[in-house]
């Protein structure tokens, strides 16, 4: 039996109005950064105004906000790839070579994800001081450490869903070890490596305690710039400031559960659970 | 140029050039450890070394306040901790937060979850589900902020609506009875979608066969929902639960951000309570005592998580 169109019809419309009623509360401050600081203030608040991006040209025309865009991107881009190379190394070996300890080591490198930031910061901000670390390289390497457990679980899931026959067949033909790592197996965990990517990638572009505490110029990203950057000379809220630069920040994962949705689930969890929903 | 006979012996060139020192080494038993190497200094650099000195020094009377210098107080400080009923009643409501959070996203998620089970048709599906999964990926500090705006009590649109309705408006993140449950609402809000994600991840771990076959012999929605879907679902809804335990646990920049814990303490959850002692008192051996207390619990869910998932595997014989 089908149903009706007309049933259709009120059931997708009642997803929508789902999706669109967890979407409220940032389509409204996407509305906020296009209206002018008044509008924004206005008692009762106005639905409708005069669209402005008086706004976004101040924000982005502020000293900081253009090189806390680039640390942000630049951090990210950089430490998730790092992150990436060091964990699919590590991943096959513990994939085709059976330590004994490996359960045992995956355990204690995910383990570092589960404290909270805060538990870990004490000692690495007074190792960082002794070091001198807290530039750009303590940084990037601090979020490199970060993104290596959730990587090195998924392709790891992966790497143990390719069958061995692959590498077996290739050694008989006379590849190397390392041909095969990077000829054989990596094409094949491809979505790994993108699941991967995509939410350590959000994971450190959302980061914000590390960053207060051990960041310095360089390293400083926009949650910070947010944080900080959020009262103006009066010790006001600078709202129409702060929804204009987190619309702006809000951007890029937006895309990327847009473009990437089917590697999703497989970030949420670790590679844990694959499939698409 | 490289025809190699059987018969000939392995003094081609070209056989010769293969079997290179970095061949060599590529079959010796070191390489699997070389291979190993990057991610165990990063591992022990930044995580061992510091846990390390951070399980040291909560032995240590050491605060960057004096200028004295560190003394030995064995478990002292686990032991002030353990007298300290400010630290309890922030444990406590730390555990109320996480209870509450994700007991109230599952229910939710679970529901639209099974909504939103068989809308793979739907026209726009991929844009309504980025709209839904959206408040996930937005920073923390950021909804912390959208939310700051919204509940402002002269020109939010929280109060705004409440004023129509009501006629009073409320300062939530101020008022000692409604500021838990702001904050309580914005991570709700945050991670239902999560719980959608995963009641649809598991909703779509049950075989068609077996949804066919429950069709078939006209089983009854209570029937199929507890003979059918929930042998296959409950493994992949359970590691949704874990998750968003140890990550509700964790909360400190939403908390930071809105309320930075007040009014009073009512919103003072423990991840941001730790991070006050560090580094507003600057007390580093008690905060380092603090932090090895979560470190176990975080340890102690984390084997939970992989218990969780062994069973899974051996279930499924994966």
């Amino acid at each position: 039996m089908q149903p009706s169109r007309t049933r259709t019809t009120v059931y997708y419309s009642l997803l929508w109005l789902v999706a669109l009623l967890f979407f409220l509360p940032v389509f409204w401050i996407l509305m906020a950064s296009f209206k002018t600081p008044d509008d924004i203030l206005a008692v009762p608040p106005r639905f409708l105004f005069q669209p402005t991006v008086d706004n976004i040209v101040s924000m982005l025309t502020r000293p900081n906000t253009i090189p806390y865009f680039i640390n942000s991107l630049f951090l990210s881009i950089l430490s998730v790839t790092l992150a990436l190379a060091v964990s699919f190394l590590a991943a096959y070996t513990l994939s085709r070579y059976k330590f004994r300890a490996t359960n045992f080591l995956m355990f204690l490198i995910l383990s570092t994800r589960m404290v909270p930031a805060a538990a870990l910061v004490v000692p690495i901000f007074q190792m960082y001081n002794a070091f001198q670390w807290r530039n750009q390289f303590g940084v990037l390497m601090l979020y490199t450490m970060f993104s290596i457990p959730f990587s090195l679980w998924i392709l790891k899931g992966f790497i143990d869903g390719v069958s061995q026959r692959y590498d077996e067949t290739g050694f008989v033909n006379g590849a190397s070890r390392l041909h095969v790592m990077f000829r054989v197996v990596l094409p094949q965990v491809r979505p790994g490596l993108i699941a991967a990517f995509i939410f350590n990638l959000i994971f450190v572009w959302n980061e914000f305690l590390l960053n207060f505490i051990l960041g310095g110029p360089g390293t400083q990203m926009i949650p910070y710039a947010l944080a900080v950057g959020l009262t103006d000379s009066g010790g006001n809220v600078d709202w129409a400031f702060v929804a204009s630069l987190s619309t702006g920040y809000v951007l890029l994962p937006t895309l990327m559960i847009f473009f990437f949705q089917k590697y999703l689930l497989v970030g949420m969890t670790f590679g844990t659970v694959r499939g698409e929903v | 140029m490289r025809s190699v006979h059987p018969g000939q012996p392995s003094a081609d060139p070209m056989l010769l050039a293969r079997r290179s020192p970095l061949r060599t080494f590529e079959e010796s038993r070191f390489f699997s450890f070389t291979l190993l190497l990057p991610i165990l200094i990063f591992f022990v650099a930044l995580n061992v070394i510091p846990t390390l000195w951070m399980i040291g020094m909560s032995f240590y009377n050491y605060s960057l306040m004096s200028p004295a210098p560190p003394t030995f107080l064995g478990v002292d400080n686990f032991v002030k901790i353990y007298n300290d009923s400010d630290l309890w009643s922030a444990f406590g409501r730390t555990f109320v937060f996480v209870v509450l959070a994700v007991g109230l996203e599952t229910t939710l998620g679970v529901l639209l979850g099974f909504l939103f089970w068989g809308s793979s048709n739907m026209p726009g599906r991929r844009l309504a589900l980025t709209l839904l999964f959206v408040p996930m990926v937005v920073t923390p500090v950021a909804s912390g902020l959208f939310w700051r705006l919204i509940y402002e009590p002269t020109f939010g649109v929280a109060n705004y609506l409440l004023q129509q309705l009501s006629g009073q408006k409320i300062d939530f993140l101020t008022n000692i009875d409604w500021a838990f449950g702001a904050v309580l609402f914005v991570d709700i809000w945050m991670w239902t979608p999560f719980m959608i994600l995963m009641t649809l991840a598991a909703l779509g771990s049950v075989p068609k066969a077996e949804l066919e076959a429950a069709e078939v012999d006209r089983l009854t929605a209570w029937q199929r929902l507890w003979h059918v879907i929930w042998p296959h679902g409950k493994f992949i809804l359970m590691l949704g639960i874990l998750l968003r335990t140890i990550d509700a646990y964790k909360t400190t920049d939403l908390v930071f951000l809105m309320t930075n814990g007040g009014p009073g303490n009512i919103t003072e959850l423990i991840a941001l309570k730790l991070y006050r002692y560090a580094f507003a008192s600057l007390n580093i051996g008690f905060s380092s005592a603090l932090a090895v207390i979560l470190l176990l619990i975080a340890i102690a869910f984390t084997s939970i998580y992989l218990w969780v998932l062994h069973l899974r595997r051996y279930r499924e014989g994966v």
